[in-house]
C-alpha cells in the first residue's frame, strides 16, 4: 500500500527533479525551434507569431527552469557540482540555465526592437541553449538509467 | 545605446547575479553543513589501514549522498552493522537493489568495489 511518508523519504528529491526537469529541457528546444522557423518565414505576420510563440515558450523554461534547479540542488544536498556523471550533468546545466536567463532577459528588454544581426546572434545563443540543455538532459537520463 | 547593447548588459548582470546567488548559497550550505567525510569514519575506527583510506575516499565520492557521510545511514542504510558476505556486498554494489539503490557496475571497477568492502567491514571493526 502506498504511504505518503515513504513517498517522501525514498527520493522526494529524486521524483520532483525528474518531473521538473523536462518541461523547460522541452520548452528551449521549441522556442529555439520556433524562433529558428520565425526568421525563414516570408511574411511579417508569420514571423511575429512566431517570434511571439518562441519568446512566450522562452519564458516558460526559465521560468520552469527555476524549481527543476532548486529541486536539483536539493537532491544533490546542494552540491552544484558533484563527481562523475554528476558533474558532467552539471557542466552542462549551469551554462544552459545561465544563458535562459539571460536570453529571457534580453529578449524582455529587446522585444521587437531588434535588428536582424541582433536577432541571428540571439538565434545562435538559443540553439547552443537547446543544445546545451539536451545534452544536460542526456546526463541526467544516465544518472537515472545507470541505476 | 543601443537598446540592443542595453539589453544584452542587463541580461549579463541579471543571468549572473541569478546563477551566482544558486552557486553561492549552494557553496554556504555546502559549508555550513557539519560534514564529518567518510574518511574521518574510516579514522574513528581507528584503522590505517590504506585500503581503509582509499575505500573512505571512494564511500564520500559514491555512497556518502545516501548512506551519510559518517555512513550512519541517510536515504540508505547505517553501514556500521552490515553483517553480509563480501561476495553479497559487492554484488549489491555492482547491479544494485531494484527501487532501492543504484547499481555503480559501469562507474566502479572491481578493485574499488573490494576496497569499499574493506572500507565497510572496518566500520564494523572487522
Amino acid at each position: 500500500m502506498f504511504i505518503a511518508i515513504d513517498f517522501f523519504d525514498a527520493g522526494f528529491w529524486d521524483r520532483v527533479h525528474g518531473g521538473s526537469t523536462h518541461l523547460p529541457i522541452a520548452l528551449a528546444l521549441t522556442s529555439a525551434l520556433l524562433d529558428g522557423v520565425g526568421s525563414l518565414a516570408p511574411s511579417g505576420r508569420f514571423r511575429e507569431g512566431f517570434r511571439f510563440s518562441g519568446y512566450f515558450t522562452l519564458l516558460l523554461a526559465a521560468l520552469g527552469a527555476v524549481p527543476a534547479v532548486i529541486s536539483g540542488l536539493m537532491l544533490t544536498k546542494w552540491d552544484a557540482l558533484g563527481s562523475g556523471v554528476t558533474l558532467l550533468h552539471h557542466y552542462f546545466v549551469w551554462p544552459s540555465f545561465g544563458l535562459l536567463i539571460a536570453l529571457v532577459v534580453w529578449r524582455s528588454i529587446a522585444r521587437h526592437r531588434t535588428s536582424r544581426i541582433g536577432f541571428s546572434i540571439y538565434l545562435i545563443a538559443i540553439l547552443t541553449t537547446a543544445v546545451l540543455v539536451s545534452i544536460a538532459g542526456f546526463w541526467g537520463g544516465e544518472m537515472v538509467l545507470n541505476r | 545605446m543601443n537598446i540592443e547593447v542595453k539589453a544584452l548588459i542587463a541580461a549579463l548582470l541579471i543571468s549572473g547575479t541569478v546563477v551566482g546567488c544558486f552557486l553561492g548559497t549552494a557553496r554556504v550550505v555546502q559549508s555550513n553543513t557539519s560534514k564529518p567525510s567518510g574518511e574521518s569514519a574510516a579514522k574513528s575506527s581507528a584503522i590505517k589501514d590504506p585500503k581503509v583510506t582509499a575505500g573512505a575516499k571512494l564511500f564520500a565520492l559514491n555512497c556518502a549522498h545516501c548512506h551519510g557521510v559518517d555512513a550512519t545511514g541517510d536515504e540508505g542504510p547505517d553501514l556500521h552493522k552490515v553483517t553480509k558476505t563480501d561476495e553479497r556486498i559487492k554484488s549489491q554494489i555492482l547491479n544494485g537493489v531494484k527501487g532501492e539503490m543504484p547499481a555503480f557496475g559501469k562507474k566502479l571497477t572491481q578493485d574499488d568495489v573490494a576496497t569499499l568492502v574493506v572500507f565497510i567491514h572496518s566500520l564494523s571493526g572487522k
